[in-house]
Formats: C-alpha cells, structure tokens, sequence
C-alpha cells in the first residue's frame, strides 16, 4: 500500500460499524464472503472511507461524477438497490453461494478488515 | 512490480490514443475488492501479449476526466482501445479466458 492510502484510511469508528454491518447483513441475506478475505477487508475499509468523507457509505466499486450528489441520492449506498432486490453486490462483498468467488465466512475479525 | 504501467488523465492521449498497437487499459480504485482480483490476470496477459498489446493500468480516482469521459461507472472496466478508439469494453472481475478471447478479436 502507498503511504498516501495509508493516509487517507477511515477512523476506526466507522471501519468498526461497517464491519459489523458486513457479518450481519451476510447472515441475513444468506450471502457469504470472497474466498479471498484481502477483497472483502479492502471494501470495508472503502465503505468506512465513504461514511467518514460523505456521511453514507457510498459503494467503493463505482466511479461518481458527483461522490456527495450519489451519496445523497442513496442508490449506490450500500446496501446499494441491485443487492437489496436482487442479491447482486459487483464489489463482491455479499456473494450468493453458488459465486465461484464465494467462500465460506459469514465473519471478519478487525484484524483482517485492517490488514486486507 | 506490476506488469501493467499507470496512465494518467495527462498520459492517456500520447499512451493509450496515439498507440501504434492495441491498448487494454484497466480502470481501477484504491477501495475496489474486485479490482484486486483483476490486477494479477491483467498482468498475466501484459507479458503474455508483450510486443502485441499495450496494457495499462488508470486510478479513476486520481484520473477523473478520463474515467467521466468513457463513461465508467462500474469498476473495474477494461478497455480496450485500437487506433484512438474504444473497441471492447469488460466490466467486473472478468476470467482470463474471456479477456484473452476479447483481445484476440482485435489483433
């Protein structure tokens, strides 16, 4: 990682409350984490970045125009609308099980979010 | 060390448009999980298809202009540009299979 991303990673605070999103949104909606929890850990520090800049945790796999017209407007906050009507998550969060990608985790301790 | 070298919106007309062979250019973000995915199959197909196709890398975060100006929305996107224009687009964490099979086209 670059020392300018380091720079710019979320408070702990909302790492924290997005990782604890992650766990239980997974286990409600019966999606699982990516096989590889480095791609999981790296877009909740993403979402944590979004909530501390915009106030919403807007999702990190789009490119915006506009980040605090999207984060207002809300349809890409996550959960973003394709993930709450049809279970589809492009960053790879939430896979359904049938995803090649997806692995078996439903959980991600801090350590790994931080680290990923 | 990354196979694939960064472009920015400064570099893209002289490294991607002005290239004499086709270029992939592989749009990305720092906070992107299924870019990380992509990455290493790109640089896979950079040394696979050296001296045959250009692949590059672009931060959309750092290089907006370029990014608003083809339209990303969902990243990762790969493009692919032959002779100053865009000829493919892939978009997600695509298999090196579907990649390669896209590039062929156009060589």
């Amino acid at each position: 990682m670059s020392p300018t991303e380091t720079a710019q990673e979320a408070t702990t605070k909302s790492l924290e409350a997005m990782r604890k999103f992650s766990e239980q949104y997974a286990k409600r909606t019966g999606t699982y984490f990516c096989v590889d929890l480095s791609v999981t850990a790296v877009v909740i520090r993403g979402l944590a970045k979004h909530k501390d800049e915009l106030g919403a945790p807007l999702c990190p796999c789009r490119h915006y125009e506009d980040k605090e017209a999207e984060a207002k407007q809300g349809f890409w906050n996550c959960p973003c609308v394709p993930m709450r009507e049809r279970k589809e998550c492009h960053c790879m969060l939430f896979l359904t099980p049938e995803n090649d990608f997806a692995g078996s985790e439903q959980e991600i301790s801090p350590e790994v979010v931080a680290g990923g | 060390m990354s196979a694939a070298a960064a472009v920015t919106d400064a570099s893209f007309q002289g490294e991607v448009l002005d290239s004499a062979v086709p270029v992939l250019v592989d749009f990305w973000a720092p906070w992107c999980g299924p870019c990380r995915i992509v990455a290493p199959v790109v640089d896979e197909i950079a040394q696979e298809y050296a001296g045959k196709v250009k692949v590059v890398k672009l931060n959309t975060d750092e290089n907006p202009k370029v990014a608003s100006e083809y339209g990303i929305r969902s990243i990762p996107t790969l493009m692919v540009f032959k002779g100053g224009q865009k000829v493919d687009t892939l978009v997600g964490a695509v298999p090196k299979t579907s990649l390669a099979d896209t590039l062929n086209k156009h060589l």
